[in-house]
């Protein structure tokens, strides 16, 4: 949708999926009470309602129950796609219309003048700044992203097996930057990755004898935007890989320490393989995520703005700059609404396209269980 | 719980604790300074090493928040109000469409669901410049309304209230109800919503949450400082070279404190429905 | 006498007629006007000072300040005249923007009627109505302040060093060696980044009708001597350690300001009020002013307001523009609060101009800026400044830290730039 209220990595469009076949099972379950749900059901588009008849009622007042009982729920689920069209599909189609077009936006709807595939084009040709924004969003994607899971498996593990009375305060302190205010936190980083006084640099100093560094140089930036995107959502992977190593049944860890596993043969031989499905489901949301990248860097990168430069121009270099941000600036900094258009529908094409890839890869295995 | 769980004291177990321990402190320093910081002078908190205790600057930070942001108050309360608005029509929409989609039977159900579903795929950028226009030509650019009507039913809210009341209210119910005479909203509302509690608790936590979090939304369709949101407010005093640190962690701790305390009380709820596809599967 | 007698024209005896229902006009509507005035730190602070002055003389007009720190300001002027929703009566721009707002089209042409803009070209200085009008001729904005460049410098920094004025600001080249003095003495750097001194470099040495990265006709200006230069010196600054590689206006910047770890900042002569006020409080009577280096004269910044096509209250908002800037006790004012200094020339040339600045130990700096804003060409401005800008500065950054060729990269940055500015 246009604003979404859902959290970032939206749980999920595979789950929902998954557990449809246990909802329609439920639904087919009791097809016996409501026998004449089905009928009605078939018979939708037949203008004569069919009579269910238990009770003896008068014709028309029993017409009209039926009536209603059809059109309930779609006058029920209605609002969710009125809202959908007008503030999500007609945004959507709209920006593929602007997006072959020369408009600046000041002009009125007027100003529009059509350019072809010229924005897309430039966009994919010509346009440093995007393709700089994508080589970040993919830095930080992989730099943010996989270090997520390598850490988050092994923690779910060690909470599974070490953990009993405290695991539930662990996953929530590991869950509590997942619920946590983006821009709230991420200018509470700004002050930890200071320079001169940020605690990031005495603790690097302390350990390891570092000069101290400066965060916001083109170099760092990006690894400073990483952390605080792992940093966000490591804990939210935990709880995932948690709830899917609890339904992994007990006996198979049994059965193997009875025959002397240890914990790492355990980790190794039973719980990574049998993690498989949610690792690629995992993985799929952090992918998403990463593309779609845009609080953290935006609000961390605002810090070394300066003077005459727009919002979201990702700091010095554009070196923390994502590929949403540059969205942002060609729309509401160029003002050029046609390339901003472009640049998100090439951009969501990505998406697509990474996703299907990695359902390719990972989810090949996955689909076979 | 399990032996595996119970195994004996060992060096693998203190090793767990240990890695799991170092890492739950990385998750928790951030807060830690920043409700330290809060109480200290920007001076105090430039110096190295920084303070680690409290100190007893946070009124004075409040009041330097309060002088750099003078609609600070007005700020959270259109927070407020925008997430209870928000809150209070997913909870009616999002549970009537759930429950439309576990209850009935009716033609390109399965269609429809897996478009609202698919929504969820839907990345916010890609809306973003046609939004403010949209908005723009409803005139609904600096209102409220803004941000919580399009946010009115989110395919969240109804994928997890289909999936509570397709599980816990039995259909042998609906149907008596039906038989008794009820009218199909009558059911809606006197039988199945009375029942639907727990689930409209994690639900109404979840979206009051991403509400008053959220900042791409309020960041393009608010301009007028007077209705910013808190999280718009904070980052406003980013970026003059004048950021006055103290006062920023006393309004990041203003914004995040209700979330720790939601937090606090319903952290298993939350975390339950946040993952909630991914649990079930 | 004649004239007077008999009128060529009819219209012309109710010229003043008109005059008087226009000023009737003004404060029949503004009987409940409320004008919104946007503006971003510090510049919003000319109208807070203004609103009280401006209410007693009309006390019928409310005046509603919104201001979003600069970046967020501009951002926010940009989609309001892409949307025209939310537009302000009264916008303030900055000189880093007015090029691009100027052709946005969504402002109003204050050089036409009723505005008649081009009456008052003459008061103010030679080189601020340029900045604000397009490339139709259309006057955009009028100018609020100017930003004559000059050189900062810390007086007893210099004393340490042994450094006097004249050699600081001989030339470029005097200009960093007598910073190798400085920081040997004192160990504190000649100037927080580089790439402040090509700032100041690429805006200096301009005659009228240039812009600083496109001619007049719209072509890239960026591979050229002027910028090799400007690379060149911050190249040698930051390869002599001189700069402490920070950027203004992040915190860094003015922690190290607060902590007096630089000699000199050249910068458009606003930037007194920001020592005065916040930087660097506690260095009264350390800095002093001169002017730049190699006798350069530069425009460093500069601000305007202008009236967007869709505001509600442009007769409002016009007027107090015209407060705003052409009233001189409104421009002293100004310049009094926060060293904005004056585009109006009736303000340049009030006495206070020769009064000691205390912060600046008691140095006449006024004067010595003045003297710059009259020699200062008359540049032009180009909707893609700001993109120029930012190419440039990339360009800079690969030569100063992956010590890329300065051809190269000036060449690259042309070719950049003309890429990008694919629809004029």
């Amino acid at each position: 949708m246009a604003l979404p209220v859902s959290p970032p990595p939206d749980p999920d469009q595979d789950a929902a999926l998954a557990s449809r076949g246990a909802g329609d099972g439920l639904a087919e379950g009791t097809t016996n009470v409501p026998a004449s749900t089905s009928l009605i059901a078939e018979d939708l588009a037949s203008p004569t309602p069919q009579h269910s008849g238990a009770v003896a009622r008068p014709a028309a007042a029993s017409r009209r129950r039926l009536t209603m009982r059809k059109a309930a729920p779609y006058l029920f689920i209605s609002p969710f796609f009125i809202l959908f069209l007008v503030f999500g599909l007609f945004p959507l189609l709209f920006s593929i219309y602007v997006s072959f077009f020369q408009w600046d936006a000041a002009t009125g709807l007027g100003g529009m003048e059509w350019v072809g595939i010229d924005n897309y084009a430039f966009v994919l040709m010509q346009d440093d700044w995007f393709h700089k924004s994508l080589y970040n969003t993919a830095w930080m994607g992989i730099a943010g992203g996989l270090p997520q899971h390598l850490v988050a498996l092994p923690l779910a593990f060690f909470l599974h097996t070490a953990f009993g009375r405290w695991r539930n305060t662990f996953v929530g302190i590991y869950f509590l930057p997942f619920i946590t205010s983006t821009v709230a936190i991420s200018l509470v980083f700004t002050s930890l990755f200071s320079r001169e006084f940020g605690v990031v640099n005495a603790m690097l100093g302390a350990l390891l004898h570092l000069e101290n560094i400066d965060w916001w140089q083109p170099q760092y930036s990006k690894t400073m935007i990483s952390f605080v995107v792992w940093w966000r959502y490591v804990g939210f992977n935990t709880v995932l890989y948690l709830s899917a190593i609890q339904t992994i049944p007990r006996d198979l860890f049994e059965a193997a320490i009875m025959d002397g596993a240890s914990r790492w043969q355990q980790f190794r031989h039973i719980t990574l393989p049998m993690l498989k499905p949610m690792i690629y489901f995992a993985v799929t949301l952090t992918i998403i995520g990463s593309l779609q990248l845009f609080e953290e860097p935006f609000v961390l990168t605002a810090a070394s703005a300066g003077d005459g430069r727009m919002s979201g121009s990702g700091g010095i270099d554009q070196a923390g700059k994502s590929a949403a941000m540059h969205v942002f600036t060609t729309g509401f900094g160029e003002n050029d609404f046609g390339t901003a258009s472009a640049v998100a529908w090439i951009l969501f094409m990505i998406i697509a396209l990474m996703t299907m890839l990695n359902n390719r890869l990972l989810g090949r295995d996955t689909e076979g269980r | 719980m399990s032996t595996v769980a119970h195994r004996r004291f060992s060096l693998d177990n203190l090793l767990a604790y240990a890695i799991v321990g170092a890492g739950s402190l990385i998750m928790l320093i951030p807060f830690y300074f920043m409700f330290i910081f809060a109480t200290h002078t920007d001076r105090e908190i430039m110096s190295v090493p920084p303070p680690l205790l409290p100190g007893d600057a946070f009124l004075m930070n409040l009041e330097i928040l309060l002088t750099r942001i003078p609609h600070f108050w007005k700020n959270v309360g259109w927070s407020v109000y925008i997430a209870l608005m928000t809150t209070a029509l997913n909870l009616f929409f999002c549970s009537l469409a759930g429950y439309a989609f576990a209850m009935y039977e009716f033609r390109y159900k399965k269609q429809l669901f897996a478009l609202v579903m698919g929504t969820m795929l839907l990345p916010a950028f890609v809306t973003m410049i046609p939004t403010v226009l949209v908005m723009s030509w409803l005139g609904w650019l600096n209102e409220p309304r803004a941000l919580y009507i399009p946010a009115a039913c989110t395919a969240l809210g109804v994928f997890l209230m289909r999936q509570y009341i397709g599980s816990a209210i039995p259909r042998e119910l609906v149907e008596a109800a039906r038989m008794d005479g009820c009218s199909e909203f009558g059911i809606f509302w006197r039988i199945v919503l009375p029942l639907t509690g727990p689930a409209l608790g994690t639900l109404g936590l979840i979206t009051f949450i991403a509400s008053w979090n959220n900042f791409l939304g309020p960041l393009i369709v608010l301009s007028d400082m007077e209705k910013f949101t808190i999280p718009l407010a904070l980052r406003s005093l980013q970026g003059t070279g004048q950021t006055p640190w103290g006062a920023i962690c006393a309004g990041a701790a203003i914004a995040v404190l209700p979330l720790l305390l939601i937090f606090s009380v319903a952290s298993r709820r939350l975390i339950d429905g946040l993952t909630a596809g991914a649990v079930k599967s | 006498m004649k004239h007077m007698l008999r009128p060529t024209r009819p219209w012309q005896v109710l010229r003043p007629l008109t005059g008087l229902l226009a000023v009737l006009a003004i404060q029949g509507a503004s009987a409940q006007t409320t004008i919104t005035v946007a503006s971003f730190p510090d510049f919003d602070r000319a109208v807070k000072a203004a609103i009280p002055l401006y209410k007693k003389k009309n006390p019928n007009v409310e005046i509603k300040l919104v201001s979003l720190s600069y970046g967020d300001h501009h951002n926010a002027m940009t989609t309001a005249l892409a949307t025209g929703a939310n537009l302000p009566d009264v916008m303030a721009v900055d000189f880093g923007f007015i090029g691009k707002f100027a052709e946005s089209g969504g402002l109003e042409d204050l050089n036409k009627a009723p505005y008649s803009g081009a009456q008052y070209r003459s008061k103010f200085t030679r080189f601020s109505y340029p900045q604000a009008t397009n490339s139709k001729g259309a006057l955009a904005a009028i100018p609020a302040d100017i930003g004559p460049g000059t050189l900062f410098y810390r007086a007893d920094m210099l004393e340490k060093a042994g450094v006097t004025q004249a050699e600081l600001t001989k030339s470029w080249d005097s200009y960093i060696e007598s910073g190798k003095k400085i920081k040997a003495a004192t160990g504190a750097y000649l100037i927080p980044s580089a790439v402040d001194i090509k700032d100041i470099y690429i805006r200096s040495g301009l005659k009228d009708g240039d812009g600083i990265y496109f001619n007049k006709a719209g072509k890239a200006q960026v591979n050229t001597p002027r910028f090799q230069r400007a690379f060149e010196l911050a190249k040698a600054t930051r390869a002599a350690g001189l700069d402490a590689n920070i950027n203004a206006w992040s915190n860094e910047w003015t922690e190290a300001y607060k902590r007096e770890k630089f000699a000199t900042q050249a910068f458009g002569a606003w930037f007194a009020g920001h020592l005065n006020n916040w930087l660097n409080t506690e260095g009264k009577g350390k800095w002093r002013s001169s002017q730049l280096p190699e006798g350069a004269f530069a425009s460093w910044g500069g601000s305007f307001y202008a009236i967007p096509t869709k505001a509600k209250n442009k007769t409002a908002a016009w007027d107090f523009i015209r407060f705003m800037t052409l009233d001189k006790e409104m421009q002293l004012e100004a310049f009094r609060k926060l060293d904005a200094f004056p585009a109006l020339l009736e303000a340049q040339t009030d006495p206070f101009i020769d009064q000691p600045i205390e912060y600046l130990g008691n140095q006449p700096a006024r004067k010595l800026w003045k003297d710059a804003a009259d020699r200062i060409a008359a540049i032009t401005v180009d909707k893609y400044d700001i993109v120029a800008k930012e190419i440039v500065d990339s360009e800079l950054d690969n030569v100063l830290m992956k010590n890329k060729d300065i051809k190269q990269a000036l060449a690259d940055a042309q070719a950049q730039i003309e890429k990008r500015v694919r629809r004029r």
